[in-house]
């Protein structure tokens, strides 16, 4: 049924409504019962109210004669209290005058008359149609410890007895009666006997009786002592009283109405009387000390109400229930098109989109709703195919990209030297990009026994980094091989940037030469962060604050040196190594990288490959299940070349003259017998030296100048070096110059053509500008030709 | 004020002047007051024949407005009557000796009920109602030695000058008045009833009498009628509702105005006041401490010229030398 409910829109609104409806029924029906009931009621009070009046008033009307008449007699026997048998002219007359009288007694006192001896009473009685006179008091009836008697005496004032059953002994009748009695006073205001005048009350039961406002209500009448004078169960009258039934079932109800009545108040109950629920309207009767009480059933009293009620009741749950199964009716009929809809809707979305929809002619809600959904099945169709196409493009990109992660991949040196094939440094170095393709960069290559390295981070990511990475990577390649100083690799690699950075991106750079024969480290950084040397200990090397690649075309970046000593290793990263984030975006910090480098050291593991495992472990231990933020990029190189002892050193110091070269040819003839070389290998280095110092000699100084060119020659065991030293203008033959073919061959300085002769023959050629000196090394392994 | 003993010559008189004898079987009996539950022991034993079986035939006639019980008693109407201790003691004292047959009750009845919730003790000089044909001997007693100093108020009928507020307190019996006072709505409650049963006056009260003369002639069948009686008692402890439709037989035969309830209770109240105190039995026999105590309390009242004796009321005695005495009582 829940179930059913829950799944009918139609039968839960409708509920609602009628539901809504019942409340608002309830309400203003509860409301109009409420106060019609209240209004019955009162006129039900009003009513009864009135025919208490009347009774009362009726009544008492009668009972007043009965005192006024026995108030005149009273006041003619206490004027004449002397005479005795006037006492039963009076008696008699007051029965004359009144013949709806029962009796009237005048009684004195015992002895009063002392020749009437112990009972003096005068006794009228209706006998028929006359009056029988009597003295009535005797032995048997012993008037002075009578009530009438006793009571207007203790209470010092006239009043009506408890009504009595009066046995007439002649007619052997009873009859109930209530007295009026007062006392008779002497002279002296003295009592001396009473007065009595008694009313039959058979005229009063019927006058009780009768009233019967309701077809069930009855009418009781109680004594001053409760006892029932009227009551429709003739059994009870004389013989209960209202309190009989209470004193072995107590009911408080019954109990207060009881004393109300006793003590002569009027009012309203409502009780339950032998089952039944009841109103009970009460009125003393005057001053006999009776009461009367209407008992009105309440079902009597609302009979017509309840009959109304029950009525109305009826028809409101009809209409109410009527109303139900319109609005079920009309709702489901109303959303009938809905339920299509809903069933065209679910075909659709098991994947019909072509699906007819039900074409509705209606412009309520349910049609806006229809036309809706139409439309959203045509956007949901075109959507769908769009989706195919972007899904499509999509794959593709994704494919492009691959290939250009591979191509970036690819253009990293992928051939790492070590130990087993470098007796001067290890490297290794790993790119991790966060996404397919990157923006960091590094490089290395050897040229000339130097190495030249670079380490980058390209502003941004993806493919625009990528893109502006594989440029400096190429550009760095270029301009190296020109230039052998960092500073000076940097300003131009800058420039050429700068000038063609149309995006606004820019690259961290830290580039570096490594003198290989002497470990002398030449260094340029540009923004990037700072390597560590690992050696004796950690440190950081330390770095000028220029501003990175790509901004400022004329920025003069700063050249730095320092010493590496064997067994040293230079740790380079990117910011993804220090910026590398937890899941609770904390970093990985400078600190840890430290330490982690500190604890590698200490183990022995300053190794490259050693090293960067370490470091990319620690990494990933801190970074957990975290994506990647940023490229990840380190590249670490140990030198670990052996300087040999100094075993020949030996220098010669000639003019810029080429007439001095035979000098310079015995000098290089002697150094090369003292090291030990044959002689084509002496030829060939004394042809290097003569090409190298000659171009000095003719290009160094400007013409007509004098200068002197410094040869130094030194070796050890396994290498030969001749350093050429001049004081002329700054010039650096290892890097190519556009080749000038204007100039005759003659005059083409050594890095033309003449480089390549000193490059052939030598193994290594190293320019340095120091001061106002250039110094040109160029040296020739023993090792290989001995 | 009027009592008892005023009307004691003249019941004496008549006595004297009718000597006659009960005939044969026959036996009257009549109860001190109108029917009700008083006397189902009564009914019962004639209702169920126990005194048939006892082989006397006894008819049960209720005194009249011109008939009171005593003077049917003294002009041999009937045979027997019931009376309380303290009158058999003062008729006895008055001069007309009196054989106890049977005893019923084993308590005191009477209580004071005072009005407007106020111990009836506290009440000095108040006006209390008793009743005019005697039985409030213990009260003047009792009031006389606590000098309460009551104003008595004799009263015929039942509790209507009470009722009416006429009274200050009344007196009544816990079997009638007592319940009559609740029925006409009085509020009862205990502080302001006062039992003389539980202030050192538990005075037997109801039992059945014969004149002596009577005894002494019929004896047998005075003691068969007392053991039909008693027999009749005891069925009514037993089997009280069926007690009740017999008592509300003979009210009704009466024209009483009570009812089933009213009955009911003072049967109940009737029953328990048979059961002695100390025994926790009926016992059915006349005490001879509670005659003495009795006797020896209206007499310092001047109730009683003399001690009435135990024996007197029980034992044969000569009946001699009565008339003097009788003499005496009338002046006071």
């Amino acid at each position: 049924m829940i179930q059913w409910i829950r799944r009918k829109l139609s039968v839960r609104v409708s509920l609602w409504v009628v539901m809504f409806a019942a409340v608002i029924f309830i309400t203003a029906l509860s409301f109009f019962f409420y106060q019609a009931r209240d209004a019955v009621r009162q006129e039900a009070i009003s009513r009864a109210t009135q025919i208490l009046d009347n009774t009362s008033l009726r009544v008492e009307s009668i009972l007043n004669r009965v005192e006024v008449a026995t108030n005149m007699t009273q006041w003619l026997i206490q004027r004449h209290p002397d005479n005795p048998d006037s006492m039963f002219v009076y008696s008699r007359g007051m029965l004359l005058n009144n013949p709806d009288f029962y009796n009237c007694s005048i009684a004195f006192d015992p002895y009063y008359f002392k020749d009437k001896g112990l009972y003096f009473s005068a006794y009228s009685k209706h006998d028929g149609d006359t009056i029988r006179t009597i003295q009535g008091g005797s032995d048997n009836y012993q008037y002075f410890y009578m009530d009438w008697y006793l009571m207007p005496k203790l209470l010092n004032k006239p009043c009506w007895t408890e009504p009595y059953m009066d046995f007439d002994a002649p007619t052997n009748t009873s009859n109930m009666v209530a007295s009026y009695c007062d006392v008779i006073k002497d002279r002296q205001g003295k009592v001396i006997g009473a007065i009595n005048t008694s009313l039959s009350l058979s005229w009063l039961s019927q006058t009780v009786s009768a009233v019967k406002p309701y077809p069930n209500s009855y009418s009781i009448m109680i004594s001053r002592g409760g006892t029932y004078l009227v009551h429709p169960d003739t059994s009870k009258i004389t013989r209960q009283t209202i309190f009989t039934q209470t004193l072995e079932q107590p009911d408080t109800a019954l109990t207060g109405l009881g004393h109300a009545m006793q003590r002569g108040e009027d009012g309203m109950k409502q009780m339950t009387i032998d089952g039944m629920s009841c109103y009970v309207f009460y009125e003393p009767l005057g001053g006999t000390g009776c009461s009367m009480a209407i008992v009105c059933p309440e079902s009597d009293i609302f009979g017509g109400f309840d009959r109304l009620r029950h009525t109305v009741d009826a028809i409101v749950v009809v209409g109410l229930l009527l109303m139900l199964y319109f609005f079920i009716h009309i709702i489901t009929r109303e959303l009938n098109p809905l339920r299509r809809l809903a069933e065209e809707a679910e075909t659709i979305a098991s994947g019909q989109f072509d699906a007819q929809l039900p074409a509705f002619r209606r412009i309520d809600e349910i049609g806006q709703l229809s036309h809706s959904f139409a439309g959203m099945q045509q956007s949901l169709v075109k959507y769908i195919e769009e989706l195919k196409d972007t899904t499509s493009q999509k794959a593709s990109i994704e494919r492009d990209i691959r290939i250009a992660s591979a191509i970036q991949m690819g253009m990293l040196p992928e051939k790492f030297p070590s130990k087993a094939d470098s007796n001067d440094v290890q490297i290794y170095a790993s790119l991790t990009p966060a996404k397919d393709v990157g923006g960091d960069l590094f490089d290395f290559y050897f040229r000339d026994e130097k190495l030249f390295f670079c380490i980058g981070d390209v502003s941004g990511k993806g493919v625009p980094a990528s893109l502006f990475m594989a440029v400096t990577r190429a550009v760095f390649r270029t301009v190296s091989v020109r230039e052998s100083m960092p500073d000076r690799i940097m300003a131009t690699m800058n420039k050429i940037i700068a000038d063609m950075n149309r995006s606004s991106m820019f690259v961290t750079l830290f580039v570096g030469v490594l003198d290989l024969p002497t470990g002398h480290l030449y260094y340029c950084n540009a923004g990037h962060d700072a390597p560590l040397l690992i050696g004796a200990g950690v440190g950081m090397l330390p770095c000028d604050s220029n501003i990175p690649v790509g901004f400022r075309p004329s920025w003069k970046y700063t050249l730095q040196e320092a010493h590496v000593f064997t067994g040293t290793t230079i740790f380079l990263f990117t910011d993804g190594l220090t910026e590398a984030m937890d899941a609770n975006q904390s970093q990985f910090q400078m600190e840890r990288v430290t330490n982690v480098a500190s604890r590698a050291l200490a183990q022995g593991h300053q190794e490259p490959r050693q090293l960067i495992s370490e470091m990319t472990e620690a990494v990933h231990q801190f970074v957990g299940n975290a994506e990647q933020s940023d490229d990840l990029t380190m590249m670490a190189i140990q030198y670990i070349r052996q300087q040999s002892d100094v075993k020949l050193r030996k220098t010669l110091v000639l003019s810029n003259d080429t007439q001095e070269v035979p000098r310079l040819n015995d000098f290089a003839t002697e150094v090369c017998e003292a090291v030990g070389l044959d002689s084509i290998v002496t030829m060939q280095v004394k042809l290097a030296i003569e090409e190298a110092v000659v171009n000095v000699m003719k290009y160094a100084y400007p013409q007509g100048t004098r200068g002197d060119v410094t040869i130094e020659a030194v070796s050890n065991d396994v290498r030969l070096k001749f350093t050429i030293i001049d004081s002329g203008k700054p010039f650096d033959p290892t890097v190519l110059p556009e080749v000038d073919t204007t100039l005759p061959a003659k005059e083409r300085r050594i890095g033309g053509l003449g480089i390549h002769i000193v490059r052939q023959f030598m193994d290594s050629i190293n320019y340095e500008r120091s001061g106002n000196l250039n110094i040109l090394a160029i040296r020739k392994n023993l090792t290989d030709n001995k | 004020m009027f009592s008892i003993k005023e009307i004691v010559p003249f019941v004496v008189g008549l006595l004297l002047s009718t000597a006659a004898l009960a005939q044969g079987d026959s036996f009257v009996f009549t109860p001190q007051w109108t029917a009700q539950a008083q006397f189902a022991g009564y009914y019962v034993a004639q209702e169920k024949g126990f005194y048939r079986e006892a082989g006397i035939d006894v008819t049960i006639e209720h005194p009249s407005a011109t008939q009171s019980a005593m003077s049917r008693l003294c002009k041999n109407e009937c045979q027997a009557t019931t009376m309380q201790l303290c009158q058999a003691l003062e008729i006895v004292d008055g001069g007309i000796p009196l054989v106890n047959i049977l005893q019923t009750s084993m308590n005191n009845a009477m209580v004071i009920v005072s009005a407007r919730g106020k111990d009836p003790l506290t009440q000095k000089g108040a006006r209390v109602g008793i009743w005019s044909v005697g039985f409030g001997q213990l009260a003047i007693c009792m009031a006389g030695k606590d000098h309460l100093d009551y104003e008595w108020i004799r009263f015929a009928q039942n509790v209507n000058l009470f009722v009416a507020g006429a009274l200050d307190a009344t007196l009544a019996m816990s079997y009638n008045e007592y319940y009559q006072l609740m029925h006409a709505g009085v509020e009862v409650r205990e502080e302001n009833v006062y039992r003389f049963c539980d202030h050192g006056y538990n005075i037997q009260e109801d039992g059945v009498y014969v004149t002596r003369d009577y005894y002494n002639s019929h004896k047998e069948q005075a003691q068969r009628f007392a053991n039909a009686s008693r027999k009749g008692w005891e069925w009514a402890a037993q089997h009280p509702e069926e007690t009740l439709d017999i008592v509300m037989r003979y009210v009704e035969k009466a024209h009483i105005a009570t009812n089933r309830t009213m009955q009911r209770l003072m049967l109940q109240e009737v029953l328990r006041l048979q059961v002695d105190r100390e025994s926790k039995k009926r016992e059915f026999r006349l005490r001879p401490d509670m005659v003495q105590k009795a006797s020896r309390l209206m007499k310092e009242n001047r109730m009683l010229s003399r001690e009435v004796k135990y024996e007197e009321l029980t034992s044969p005695l000569p009946v001699k030398g009565e008339k003097g005495e009788k003499g005496e009582k009338v002046k006071k």
